[in-house]
C-alpha cells in the first residue's frame, strides 16, 4: 500500500483540484484567442431538465469555462502536432510558419447557392445597366501553400471555373498567378494589403481604372493574431498590419450603411475614414480597414471628379484591396449581401447609381465554397 | 453523460467519489443508486422511468421465483421475466426494424414508431435476465433489498457500455466490499488507461473513418485504411469503455469480469470470441447456447443452434440487416472452423492470424456500415472494384498523418506494453523508476485527455445502437 501511497495522493489532488477550479471559476463571457462568446450556465427549469435541454447545454457551457482552457487547447495541438506527428489540428495546418486550414472539399450546394445569388443580383440589379460587369474569386492561401507543403486542397482552378461558366454575363479576371502564400498574414486567412498592390493593377487594368504609384506603406506596431492564431492553439509569432496610404485615400470620405444612416432621410449622420484606427483594439484588427463587416459602405472620392462609380459585391478580403482602387473612381460602393438580403440591395443602391458603373463580383473561394452566409 | 466528457469527469466523478466515500457504509449503495440514476438520466431524463420500472420488474420477479413453491410456478415468473425483457428490447430497440421489414415484404405502408433507443437497454436487459435466470437455477440467492438490487442493474461505470455483469459475479460486494487506496489507485489508474484508449486512440481513427465516409477522395488504399481505421476504433473505443467501467468498479470496491482479452492477437475465429467482449459471449454460451443443447447434439441441431446465437449476438449490437449479417457471417467462419479450417490454419501461426484478422476486419466494414447496399460497396472497393485509383494524394495525406496512431493503435492492441510494464515492474534495479514514473505518466495522460476533450474534439458514442 505503501507504494501506492503517494500516486494516490497525486491523482486525487488533480482530479479534485481541477474539479474545484472549474466548480467556483467565474464564468467568462468571450475567448479572444478563439473569438467567439463562450456558453453560459443554463437556465434550469423543469421543461429544460426533461427535454435534456439542460444537459447537452450544461456539457457545452462546462467544455467552454473549463479552467485554463487555452492552455489545454495549446497542449492537444502541441501532442498532435509534435508526439503524434499528425499534420493538422481542427483542421489548421502550419507550413513555412504559414497556418492555413484544411479545405479540400468542393461543396456543390454552396457553389450553386453562390451562382444562383449572384444571378439574382446582376439579373435584378445590373442587366440592362452597364455591360462593364467584372467578376474574380480570390483563392485561400492553400491554394499554393498545401501544393507546397504536401497538403490536400481545394482544386482552386476547378471552382473558378464553375464560376466562369455560371456567370456568362461577367468577365473573369484572373488573379490565382499573382497570389502567393507569403501574401497572406501568417496567422490570418486575409491578405496583407501591402503585397496585393499587382493583384489590385490586374483587375484595375481589367476594368480600365489604375492604381495609385505613390502609396505610402505603415507598419503599425501592435501584434495581430489573426484567426487561425486562436484556432491552432499554438503560440505562432504574432503578424503585424501594414497599410498602403495616401493623400486620395486620406481625403476620401466613407458612409456606413450600418453606423450612420437615416431611414427617414435616406442620408448618413456620420463620416468615417477609410482605415479606422479605432478597430486596431477590437476582436478582430483586420477591420481597420473601412471598419470591418457591414452590408453597405459608399466610399466618395473628392480628389475624382469624373463621376465614375465602382459598385463591388464583396467580403472581407476586398475591404483591403478596395482602397487601391480609389483612384480613377469618384465614387466606390461596397455591397455585401452576408449582411444584407440580396432582394434589399435596389431598396439602397439605385438604378441609377448602377447605370454605367463598373460592376465587380470578388468573393474569396471559402466565401464561394461555403455559402450559406448569403442571404 | 459520456465517461470521456469534461461534465462526467470534473463534475459528476469527483462529486460522486467524495459523497460515496463520506457516506456511512450502509449509505453507499443508496448514494451509487442515485448517483447512478442521475448518471443514466443526465442525457434522456425520461428513460429514468423506464430504468426504474425495469428495477422494480427484476426485483420483484426474482422474489417471487425464489418464492414460488412449484417448479412450474418457478417457471411462469421466469417466463415473465423473459418476456417482458424481450417485449422491453423488442419495443425500444426492434420494432421500427420489424415494421420496415414488414412493409418491405407485404408492400403496406405502417408508419414507423421513431421511438429514440433507451442508452444501454441492452446491457441491462441482460443483467436482470441473469439475475432472474440464476435465481430460477439457484445459482443465487434473490437479493432482498431493492437498493442493492438497484444498484447492481443501474451501477453507472457499466450502464451504457458494459462488461455485462453477472449478479452472481457482485452479489457478495454489493452487501460487503473492501475499499483501500491500494484499489483506489488502481482503479483510477485503469480508468485513465480506457479513458486515454479512448480519447487518443479511438478517437482519432474514428475521424479517419468519418472522414472516408464524408470524402469523395476515395481510393483502394483508403478503403483499406478505413477498414483497419475502424477496427483500430472499435476496439479501443470499447476495450477503452471496459476499462474504465473496471477501474471505477475497483474505485468503489467491485470487481467486474474483463471483456477484452487481445482479440487481435487471435488465431482463429472461435479464439477471437473467447477473447472478444467475452462478457457478452459467456451470456450467450450460458443463457442461450447451452440451454439449445450446444454442440452435445446432433449435427443438424448444433448448426441451428450456432446460426441462432450468431444471429441474436448480431441483432444485439443493433437493428439492422447488417448487424445480422455481421453474426451470421460468424456462425458461418466458426461452423466452417469446426469442420475443416481449423486444420488447415493450424498449420501456420502466421496464415492463422492473417486468416482471422482478414475477416474480423471484414466483418467489421460490415459491421459499420449504415446499410448493407453501403457494406457491399465497402467490400468491393477494398479489392479495387468501383472505380477507384489504387491510391491518391488525399489517402497518402491522412495516412501519413495518422501513421503514428495507427502504430500506436496496432502495438497497443498486443500484449506487448503490458509486457513491458511487467518486467520492468518486477526487475529489481527498475521497479523503484516505474513507481515513479508510473504515477507521472498517468498524470501526463489525463491532463492530455482533458485537453483533447476542453478541445471540443471528435469524441463519437459507439453504443447508441447497441
Amino acid at each position: 500500500m505503501k507504494r501506492y501511497l503517494i500516486s494516490f495522493h497525486v491523482l486525487v489532488v488533480l482530479l479534485l483540484g481541477l474539479s474545484v477550479l472549474a466548480w467556483l471559476k467565474p464564468a467568462d463571457e468571450f475567448s479572444t484567442s478563439e473569438r467567439r462568446p463562450f456558453a453560459q450556465f443554463p437556465e434550469v427549469s423543469v421543461k429544460s431538465v426533461l427535454s435534456g435541454e439542460f444537459t447537452a447545454a450544461f456539457e457545452e457551457y462546462a467544455t467552454d469555462q473549463f479552467p485554463f482552457r487555452d492552455d489545454f487547447r495549446t497542449l492537444k495541438a502541441i501532442a498532435k502536432f509534435y508526439v503524434f506527428n499528425q499534420k493538422d489540428n481542427n483542421d489548421i495546418y502550419i507550413y513555412d510558419s504559414q497556418a492555413s486550414k484544411l479545405d479540400t472539399v468542393m461543396k456543390d450546394n454552396m457553389i450553386e447557392n453562390s451562382l444562383q445569388k449572384m444571378n439574382f443580383l446582376y439579373n435584378s440589379f445590373v442587366k440592362g445597366k452597364t455591360d462593364k460587369v467584372y467578376f474574380s474569386v480570390i483563392p485561400d492561401k492553400s491554394h499554393t501553400l498545401a501544393p507546397a507543403g504536401g497538403y490536400p486542397s481545394l482544386d482552386y482552378e476547378a471552382l473558378a471555373n464553375r464560376f466562369k461558366d455560371g456567370l456568362e454575363w461577367a468577365e473573369y479576371i484572373d488573379i490565382y498567378p499573382y497570389l502567393h502564400y507569403s501574401d497572406y498574414y501568417t496567422t490570418d486567412t486575409h491578405w496583407s494589403q501591402d503585397k496585393i498592390v499587382d493583384v489590385a493593377q490586374v483587375i484595375a487594368d481589367k476594368m480600365g481604372a489604375t492604381v495609385e504609384k505613390d502609396l505610402t506603406s505603415v507598419t503599425l506596431d501592435k501584434d495581430f493574431y489573426g484567426v487561425y492564431y486562436g484556432q491552432s492553439s499554438l503560440p505562432l509569432p504574432p503578424d503585424k498590419i501594414t497599410y498602403l496610404t495616401s493623400d486620395i485615400i486620406e481625403g476620401c470620405e466613407v458612409y456606413n450603411f450600418e453606423k450612420g444612416y437615416d431611414f427617414t432621410t435616406g442620408r448618413y449622420t456620420t463620416v468615417d475614414k477609410v482605415y479606422d484606427m479605432e478597430k486596431l483594439d477590437s476582436k478582430d484588427p483586420y477591420e481597420m480597414f473601412l471598419s470591418g463587416a457591414t452590408p453597405l459602405l459608399r466610399i466618395k472620392n473628392p480628389a475624382c471628379d469624373t463621376g465614375r462609380r465602382l459598385i463591388i459585391f464583396r467580403d472581407s478580403y476586398t475591404s483591403s484591396l478596395a482602397p487601391l482602387l480609389l483612384e480613377s473612381y469618384s465614387e466606390v460602393i461596397l455591397i455585401d449581401i452576408r449582411y444584407m438580403m440580396s432582394t434589399f440591395v435596389g431598396n439602397f443602391v439605385t438604378a441609377t447609381e448602377f447605370k454605367d458603373a463598373d460592376v465587380l463580383f470578388l468573393y474569396s473561394a471559402m466565401i464561394l465554397n461555403s455559402s450559406e452566409s448569403f442571404r | 453523460m459520456l465517461f470521456s466528457g469534461i461534465p462526467f469527469l470534473f463534475y459528476f466523478l469527483p462529486a460522486v467519489l467524495i459523497l460515496y466515500f463520506c457516506a456511512p457504509k450502509c449509505l453507499k449503495n443508496a448514494v451509487l443508486l442515485l448517483s447512478s440514476l442521475i448518471f443514466y438520466g443526465w442525457g434522456e431524463p425520461v428513460y429514468l422511468f423506464l430504468m426504474i420500472a425495469s428495477i422494480l420488474l427484476g426485483f420483484f420477479i426474482g422474489m417471487f421465483i425464489d418464492k414460488a413453491k412449484s417448479k412450474v410456478a418457478k417457471k411462469i415468473w421466469l417466463s415473465a421475466s423473459v418476456l417482458s425483457s424481450i417485449a422491453l428490447l423488442g419495443f425500444f430497440k426492434y420494432a421500427d426494424f420489424f415494421i420496415e421489414n414488414f412493409n418491405a415484404v407485404t408492400g403496406l405502408s405502417v408508419a414507423l414508431l421513431k421511438i429514440a433507443l433507451p442508452i444501454g437497454i441492452s446491457f441491462y436487459t441482460f443483467q436482470i435476465l441473469s439475475y432472474t435466470i440464476d435465481v430460477y437455477r439457484g445459482n443465487v440467492p434473490y437479493q432482498k433489498n431493492i437498493i442493492n438490487f438497484g444498484t447492481y442493474v443501474a451501477l453507472f461505470p457499466q450502464l451504457i457500455a458494459g462488461p455485462i455483469v453477472r449478479y452472481v459475479d457482485v452479489c457478495r460486494e454489493l452487501e460487503n466490499r473492501e475499499h483501500s487506496i491500494e484499489k483506489f489507485y488502481l482503479g483510477m489508474r485503469r480508468f485513465i488507461v480506457g479513458l486515454s484508449k479512448k480519447v487518443l486512440i479511438a478517437n482519432q481513427m474514428g475521424a479517419v473513418c468519418d472522414l472516408f465516409r464524408e470524402t469523395s477522395e476515395k481510393s483502394t488504399l483508403f478503403f483499406w485504411i478505413y477498414a483497419v481505421a475502424f477496427a483500430i476504433h472499435v476496439y479501443f473505443d470499447f476495450s477503452g469503455y471496459s476499462d474504465m467501467a473496471i477501474g471505477l468498479g475497483k474505485i468503489f470496491g467491485f470487481n467486474f469480469i474483463e471483456n477484452f482479452n487481445y482479440p487481435y492477437i487471435s488465431k482463429s475465429i472461435s479464439e477471437f470470441w473467447r477473447r472478444w467482449h467475452m462478457s457478452l459471449g459467456s451470456w450467450f454460451r450460458d443463457y442461450v447456447y447451452i440451454p439449445l443443447g450446444g454442440n452435445r447434439v446432433k449435427f443438424g441441431r448444433w448448426l441451428f443452434n450456432t446460426l441462432v446465437v450468431w444471429m441474436l449476438t448480431g441483432l444485439w449490437h443493433g437493428a439492422a440487416w447488417n448487424f445480422v449479417i455481421w453474426g451470421l457471417l460468424y456462425a458461418a467462419l466458426l461452423i466452417g472452423e469446426k469442420l475443416f479450417v481449423k486444420k488447415i490454419i493450424d498449420k501456420s501461426k502466421i496464415v492463422a492470424h492473417v486468416y482471422t484478422m482478414l475477416f474480423v476486419t471484414i466483418g467489421f466494414v460490415i459491421f459499420n456500415a449504415p446499410d448493407m447496399a453501403t457494406a457491399g460497396k465497402d467490400l468491393l472497393g477494398m479489392i479495387g472494384i468501383g472505380g477507384y485509383s489504387l491510391t491518391n494524394s488525399f489517402t497518402f495525406y491522412h495516412l501519413s498523418s495518422n501513421a503514428v496512431i495507427f502504430i500506436l493503435g496496432i502495438i497497443g492492441a498486443t500484449p506487448l506494453p503490458r509486457l513491458i510494464y511487467t518486467k520492468l515492474s518486477d526487475g529489481k534495479t527498475t521497479v523503484k523508476a516505474v513507481a515513479v514514473i508510473e504515477p507521472v505518466i498517468c498524470v501526463i495522460l489525463l491532463l492530455l485527455c482533458t485537453a483533447y476533450l476542453v478541445d471540443g474534439s471528435y469524441n463519437p458514442f459507439l453504443y447508441f445502437r447497441f
